[in-house]
């Protein structure tokens, strides 16, 4: 039984369809990459996913449970995560604060208002060990530089722990280095979580995916591995156009 | 039937006055984002501008109308340059900022003028009224619900089809883009703001005979003005029409069925309601924020 | 992390300290000053719960004085039946009024006035809450519905007169016999039960900001959408802390109406809310006790002022509270932070962390 199914999905914004009968299915541990060209419908499946868009057709099954019709937050609590293209952290808390609020196990009220608002906990540390951001606890998240403030969102995405992770271009921007220390904590990550990666960069995505899916123009174009996805005609004619 | 149409005129007055008033704040929420708390404090120097010109210069309401325009719109024009401009990045501080100008103005004009009731008469030639069967209309009223129309149309003129028009329309959709193609936008702001600024002292003027002139005249006026700029929606002159059209009406209306206190009520339930199911009002523009 | 708190009761304990001992002994324990201080300390606790909505979640609740009315209506309500006797309290008579209106009734017991002051505004509170705040209403039009609503429920109150006392409010109420003790209001004890209320207000502030609970509001207010996407329901923490804030500006309406012997409608003005605004932004409004010491120092100068600057008191507070928003928008408590933070700023790195380039797990030298 696969983690997640998505069954003939569809929005449509204003006259366009921006994902047209999408049907996949995410195993659990997989690491699954959306690939495409500009405006195929990647970011947009993602955000069907999650849940900040409703979709106007179709159905997604989440552990067995239909989600299309419930809000974010909802879906956040069956254990849906989501990094955006856009860093968000919250720059007027300091990083362990940020923590702390990824740290979302258990959202409601009763819990939030009978514990304090940063317990030190063993799992915390580690986490802030693992991205080199120890020293920095106390340090509001907009003085951070750049590189630690992907680090930092990185850290409360393990920390929010989700089981199912959706990232939207997550490499965009960073070095060579950058890239590859990302992709050791991807595998890493793999273990105990599912990711969908929405993704541009030819060789971060050889080095993760396990399954690689191109959308083009809001439908399934091809599925497959990498070197399935590499050999493909109509691949080749969709992103060079011949 | 006759209280029907009679309370009809009614609502049209209440609305043209409205309309007026709203506009002006209109401008500036729907170009800038701004929302203004001092407007009321514009329509009351606007009044006491008439008064002015009326007991010390002899100028009748009408008269004073350009000369009120210009004066006011040169005070809103100091103020977005002195103080409303460097609030642009925190909308809510605008409000608060914008509320303590207007108690300033406030002051000012009760320490300068004094508090007490000030009398403005209107045109001799807009006196008495028409009568159609029982239906009675006030001249002056609609003298005031004419020009309110005339207000709207040259606005609506002075949007579409002046060259400052266009630039204020292509930065209320895209500011950065159009500073791009060499638009000023802060210039667009300042004079913006001075427009609308100006229609609240004509809107100030034109109510100096119906209305006692006091310096706190303004507060009740921003609230009643800001609803109707929510209602009609964002940067919508025609929404702002409409609204006032509605809210004139409707305040009209309940007005004979239950009393005006809570007619008036009944309007800002409504008017909430409607905020909470249509946020973006009733003709909000099509473009995706 | 902790070194907030600490501050925090640091501050609270250094404030508790001069309200409850250093100010009475200022004033010679005389009991006429210390009712007027009974006035700016009651008024603080409206600043705090205003900014608890405003300052903590974002929310800015123009409509406070209208949560801060019923409190103050409930309390004079069971005076003013206290006040009657057996008959009917005057204004009604004079209204033609005949008979006791239902909503008066219960008011007779002080037990269910206590509870009414506190848990009406917070109901009404949680009712806006939950209207705008499931339709994911935000920012700005919080501010404007609110603002409606005050508009409508203070005109709401004026109009009643039969069962209000309409303009004029209520007058002529009796002493409050709090459960056998016969209330003073020109006694030190009462100074005391107020201060006292307005320190345990304090103390709960300070345990709601920093708590979870306060924690994730701050990032609700930065950004609502982000911290939905965590799993928070945000539209429910919003809905809580606004029926908080409500449930205590009614309980300081409570003991308004005590210091003043009277409730009023001036006080669900549009002005008076908008005072209430002023004195959190000027004492800053990220912080309770801050907003609490700003309610009493604008007050004690008004109360200081208003006699030699007689006519141009509103002025100075209008150009006061301009100055604020525009260059100290966090108020003192801003600007206290901020000289703090140079004070103990470490010079900063000059090179740029590299993380990227360092192993996994390394222990960092900074």
């Amino acid at each position: 039984m696969s983690q997640l199914q998505v069954r003939d999905l569809q929005v449509t914004f204003g006259g366009l369809r921006a994902v047209d009968g999408m049907d996949f299915d995410v195993a659990q541990g997989e690491i699954l990459c959306l690939l495409g060209p500009n405006g195929a419908g990647k970011s947009t499946t993602l955000d069907l996913i999650c849940g900040k868009t409703q979709p106007t057709g179709g159905s997604i099954r989440f552990q067995d449970t239909e989600i299309s019709r419930m809000l974010e937050f909802q879906r956040a609590r069956l254990g849906i995560g989501r990094k955006f293209q856009v860093p968000s952290v919250y720059k007027e808390l300091t990083v362990a604060e940020n923590l702390s609020v990824a740290r979302s196990m258990k959202p409601g009220i009763w819990h939030a208002l009978t514990h304090p608002a940063i317990r030190r906990s063993s799992k915390m540390q580690d986490i802030l060990d693992l991205v080199g951001l120890q020293d920095k606890m106390g340090e509001p998240a907009g003085n951070l530089s750049h590189g630690e403030t992907q680090w930092l969102e990185i850290a409360m995405l393990i920390a929010q722990d989700s089981r199912l992770i959706l990232m939207d271009e997550p490499t965009a921007g960073m070095t060579i280095q950058e890239t590859e220390r990302t992709a050791r904590i991807f595998r890493s990550l793999s273990a105990n979580h599912t990711l969908i990666v929405v993704e541009h960069d030819m060789s971060f995505v050889r080095t993760v995916a396990d399954r690689i899916i191109v959308m083009n123009q809001g439908s399934k174009l091809a599925e497959g591995t990498i070197q399935e996805i590499e050999a493909n005609e109509a691949v080749k004619t969709a992103y060079l156009g011949h | 039937m006759d209280v029907v149409f009679n309370q009809a005129f009614a609502g049209l007055s209440i609305a043209s006055i409205l309309l007026i008033i709203a506009l002006g704040l209109a401008i500036i929420y729907g170009t800038m984002g701004v929302i203004n708390l001092a407007h009321g404090e514009f329509v009351m120097l606007g009044a006491y501008a008439t008064w002015a010109l009326q007991t010390y210069a002899g100028l009748g309401v009408v008269t004073a109308l350009p000369l009120v325009f210009v004066a006011v719109a040169a005070v809103g024009w100091i103020i977005e340059k002195v103080i409303v401009q460097r609030l642009y990045t925190r909308p809510l501080d605008t409000i608060l900022a914008t509320w303590g100008i207007g108690i300033i103005l406030q002051q000012a004009v009760r320490l300068g003028v004094g508090a007490d009731s000030r009398f403005v008469s209107g045109p001799h030639w807009l006196s008495g009224n028409i009568e159609i069967g029982a239906l009675v209309m006030s001249n002056y009223r609609l003298f005031v619900i004419a020009f309110s129309i005339m207000v709207l149309g040259a606005t609506w003129l002075l949007m579409t089809r002046t060259e400052f028009g266009m630039k204020l329309r292509a930065v209320i959709q895209n500011r950065g883009i159009s500073e791009c193609y060499g638009i000023e936008a802060k210039n667009v702001y300042s004079v913006t703001f001075a427009y609308g600024a100006g229609l609240a002292g004509i809107a100030g003027a034109l109510i100096t005979p119906l209305f006692s002139t006091i310096p706190t005249m303004g507060t009740g006026l921003v609230v009643d003005a800001f609803l109707v700029v929510i209602v009609g929606g964002l940067g919508s002159l025609m929404g702002t029409a409409a609204a006032a059209l509605l809210i004139g009406e409707v305040t009209a209306l309940f007005s004979i069925v239950i009393n005006d206190t809570l007619g008036r009520i009944a309007v800002l339930a409504g008017i909430i309601l409607l905020i909470r199911f249509r946020p973006r009002g009733l003709f909000p523009s099509d473009i995706r924020h | 992390m902790n070194t907030r708190l600490s501050y925090d009761i640091i501050g609270l304990t250094l404030f508790a300290g001069v309200i409850l001992f250093g100010v009475p002994a200022l004033f010679s324990y005389d009991g006429f000053e210390l009712n007027t201080f009974s006035r700016y300390l009651s008024l603080a606790i409206v600043s705090m719960a205003l900014a608890l909505s405003w300052g903590t979640a974002g929310l800015l609740n123009l409509g406070q004085a209208a949560t801060f009315g019923m409190g103050s209506y409930a309390m004079a309500m069971h005076l003013k039946l206290k006040a009657s006797g057996d008959g009917l309290p005057d204004f009604m008579g004079w209204n033609n009024v005949e008979t006791l209106p239902l909503i008066w009734g219960p008011f007779q017991s002080l037990t269910f006035t206590l509870l009414a002051g506190l848990l009406i505004p917070a109901a009404v509170g949680g009712l806006i809450a939950i209207f705008m705040f499931r339709a994911r209403i935000a920012g700005v039009f919080v501010a404007i519905i609110t603002l409606a609503f005050l508009v409508a429920f203070q005109l709401l109150v004026i109009e009643q007169q039969g069962l209000t006392g309409g303009q004029n409010g209520l007058t002529g109420l009796a002493q409050l016999v709090l459960f056998g003790w016969k209330i003073d209001i020109y006694s030190v004890s009462f100074y005391y039960m107020v201060g006292g209320c307005l320190v345990a207000a304090l103390i709960f502030g300070l345990y709601l900001t920093h708590s979870k609970f306060g924690l994730v509001l701050r990032a609700i207010r930065e950004d609502a959408e982000r911290t939905r996407y965590f799993g928070y329901n945000v539209a429910n923490y919003q809905t809580v802390i606004f029926c908080i804030s409500a449930g205590l500006a009614g309980w300081a309406g409570m003991l308004y109406a005590l210091v003043l012997e009277f409730a009023s409608p001036t006080y669900m003005s549009v002005s008076f809310s908008l005072a209430i605004v002023i004195w959190c932004a000027v004492g800053g409004r990220e912080s309770v006790l801050a907003a609490a010491v700003g309610a009493i120092l604008v007050n004690l100068a008004e109360g200081r002022l208003s006699d030699v600057f007689v006519e141009g008191w509103h002025m100075i507070l209008g150009v006061m509270f301009l100055v604020v928003v525009m260059f100290m928008p966090r108020g003192i408590y801003g600007l206290l932070v901020d000289a703090g933070r140079v004070l103990r700023r470490k010079p900063a790195s000059t090179k740029e962390a590299l993380p990227f380039d360092t192993p996994l797990n390394p222990k960092q030298e900074s």
